[in-house]
């Protein structure tokens, strides 16, 4: 009997990564207000506050509110996104389809974190200007950056697949959200927190992630790069291996 | 691949129970589907057809028995079902952000066509379902209908030597219904490719089927060639009368109608009473009467 081999991996990644891509046709418009209005009115509010307290104090604002879109448009897409593709059906499609799970998960991961790059700009360059903060790019943002977008989408995916409908995957996306921007020095500096709030945002990514972007986007670099981003790799691979067990092509 | 026998599926005392419930949704279910067969499965809602076929296709787990392509079981190769099966599941929301022709070439492209073979075969797709004018839509702005067919095209991309396609004429006009079913004929007589489907369109799937497979209430209750089973409805007869809903037509003693509106009966003959029962008739308050042979409507009534 002719049968067909399966595709080589980094061509089932291609196609899916451009069909995670064509999410663009629905989602831009979110992608403007949530990835770029929020945090730009995020740095506007917070920054009237901080500005007295100095550029340490903005970086915080600045690098945080990057965060927050991060969390809203990356993992919370990725949230929407799988619980979607769950409650649609749309799995039962890619599960009879010669291609490996973990392929998928990386390829929505890619396409998504593509489409929030925009927002990104946008947000790095309007939050420098409006909070008069000097960017130095140093050129490991280039690796650092996709690094901090990475465990978010593993962790988005993760909520996407566990949750029974949509609706609950988002509320619970939305709570994590707000907890992974309150606990530890994310959009407030660390001396301005209480230490019991500073020693549980060592539990959280976005702790992490905002340490890794204010060293590459604002400098100065320090070893602390080195730390942040073995252990944003870590949460990376453990997230992915989670998900691909969660994600069972057949349910129960 | 392992086969002795002539066998593309093989299910085995398969049973499904979900999780939370009692009672089964398949209850030790066994048939065999042969290499070019077309197998249909009737049944009423919620007999468990579709758990059934989820199952065939690797996508639920069962809780007991197992099944079996070319002789072997599923589980063993997580790739045994996507390298030879197209799927077409009873939901039609996927692929939502692609257009249909962008649907159909990756489809075929992950299943392993070369990017030429893909564009060929997105090509006769969008031919033979009838999508050319639709070809630059998106999935999401499609009808029930022009999802429905879509979703037959992707379950075909590729060319998969089986097909296991759920409730394919639904939402569908008779005009496209009739096309599905003469397409997957035309499929099955040309390529030899096995097709299971669940269907409620037992009249115009009588036409195609070469097996059927009637389920009621978790249980496979009848199983065999059309042509057999039927012989087993003793002879029966079906005759349909059309009338003025004001004046029903009296019936001859002893015939109970079976109302299937409030314009048209159903009534089932032994052959012996053929004769009475026309020529008690008063013709005059009928507008319009069949007799038929049992079909397989009425196999699927009488067994469920």
């Amino acid at each position: 009997m002719k049968t067909r081999l399966p595709l080589p991996v980094h061509l089932q990644f291609w196609d899916l990564f451009l069909i995670e891509l064509s999410n663009w046709r629905w989602g831009w418009r979110n992608l403007v207000l949530t990835g770029t209005v929020l945090p730009i009115f995020g740095i506007l509010l917070l920054g009237s506050f901080a500005r007295d307290l100095g550029a340490h104090a903005l970086s915080f604002v600045l690098v945080g509110n990057l965060v927050m879109a991060l969390l809203f448009e990356h993992m919370g897409k990725l949230i929407s996104h799988f619980a979607y593709l769950k409650m649609a059906g749309s799995l039962d499609y890619f599960a009879t389809l010669p291609i490996r799970k973990s392929v998928l998960i990386l390829a929505a991961s890619s396409a998504f974190f593509i489409l929030f790059l925009p927002s990104m700009f946008v947000v790095l360059a309007g939050g420098a200007w409006i909070l008069r903060l000097e960017l130095h790019l140093h050129p490991l943002a280039l690796f650092v950056v996709p690094l901090c977008a990475l465990p978010l989408a593993g962790i988005g995916a993760l909520m996407g697949v566990s949750f029974r409908t949509p609706e609950e995957a988002a509320a619970t996306g939305r709570l994590l959200t707000i907890l992974m921007l309150t606990i530890g020095p994310v959009l407030i500096p660390p001396e301005r927190l209480p230490s019991w709030l500073v020693w549980l945002g060592f539990l959280s990514p976005a702790t992490y992630a905002a340490s890794a972007l204010r060293q590459v986007l604002l400098g100065p670099l320090a070893s602390r790069l080195l730390l942040d981003s073995a252990l944003l790799a870590a949460c990376t691979v453990i997230s992915f291996r989670f998900v691909d067990r969660k994600m069972d092509w057949r349910e129960d | 691949m392992k086969n002795r026998s002539d066998s593309v599926y093989s299910v085995s005392r398969l049973t499904k129970i979900y999780p939370g419930k009692n009672t089964p949704a398949n209850d030790e279910i066994s048939f065999e589907v042969k290499q070019g067969e077309i197998f249909g499965l009737l049944g009423d809602n919620g007999a468990g057809k579709s758990t059934l076929v989820k199952q065939m296709a690797n996508l639920l787990r069962p809780t007991g028995g197992n099944v079996s392509l070319y002789g072997q079981p599923l589980q063993e190769d997580p790739l045994l079902v996507p390298r030879y099966v197209g799927y077409m599941p009873q939901t039609a929301r996927t692929l939502n952000s692609l257009t249909v022709s962008e649907a159909l070439y990756f489809t075929s492209h992950l299943r392993g066509c070369s990017r030429q073979e893909s564009k060929r075969e997105q090509e006769r797709l969008l031919q033979l379902w009838d999508l050319k004018d639709i070809r630059t839509e998106l999935c999401s702005r499609l009808s029930g209908g022009q999802q429905r067919m879509l979703q037959l095209a992707t379950a075909m991309a590729g060319r998969p030597p089986i097909l296991i396609l759920d409730e394919p004429t639904n939402e569908l006009s008779p005009q496209r219904r009739r096309h599905v079913w003469e397409t997957l004929r035309a499929e099955n007589s040309e390529r030899g490719t096995t097709i299971i489907f669940i269907t409620h369109d037992a009249i115009e799937a009588e036409k195609i089927i070469q097996q059927v497979g009637i389920m009621h209430k978790a249980r496979l209750v009848a199983l065999g060639k059309p042509s057999n089973l039927k012989k087993q409805l003793d002879q029966q007869l079906r005759l349909e009368l059309r009338f003025q809903p004001d004046s029903p037509p009296d019936l001859p003693p002893g015939l109970q109608p079976q109302e299937l509106a409030e314009d048209h009966w159903m009534v089932r003959l032994e052959r012996h009473q053929v004769e009475a029962a026309l020529s008690g008739l008063d013709l005059s308050r009928i507008d319009d009467f069949q007799l038929n042979s049992a079909t397989l409507e009425d196999l699927y009534l009488h067994y469920t």
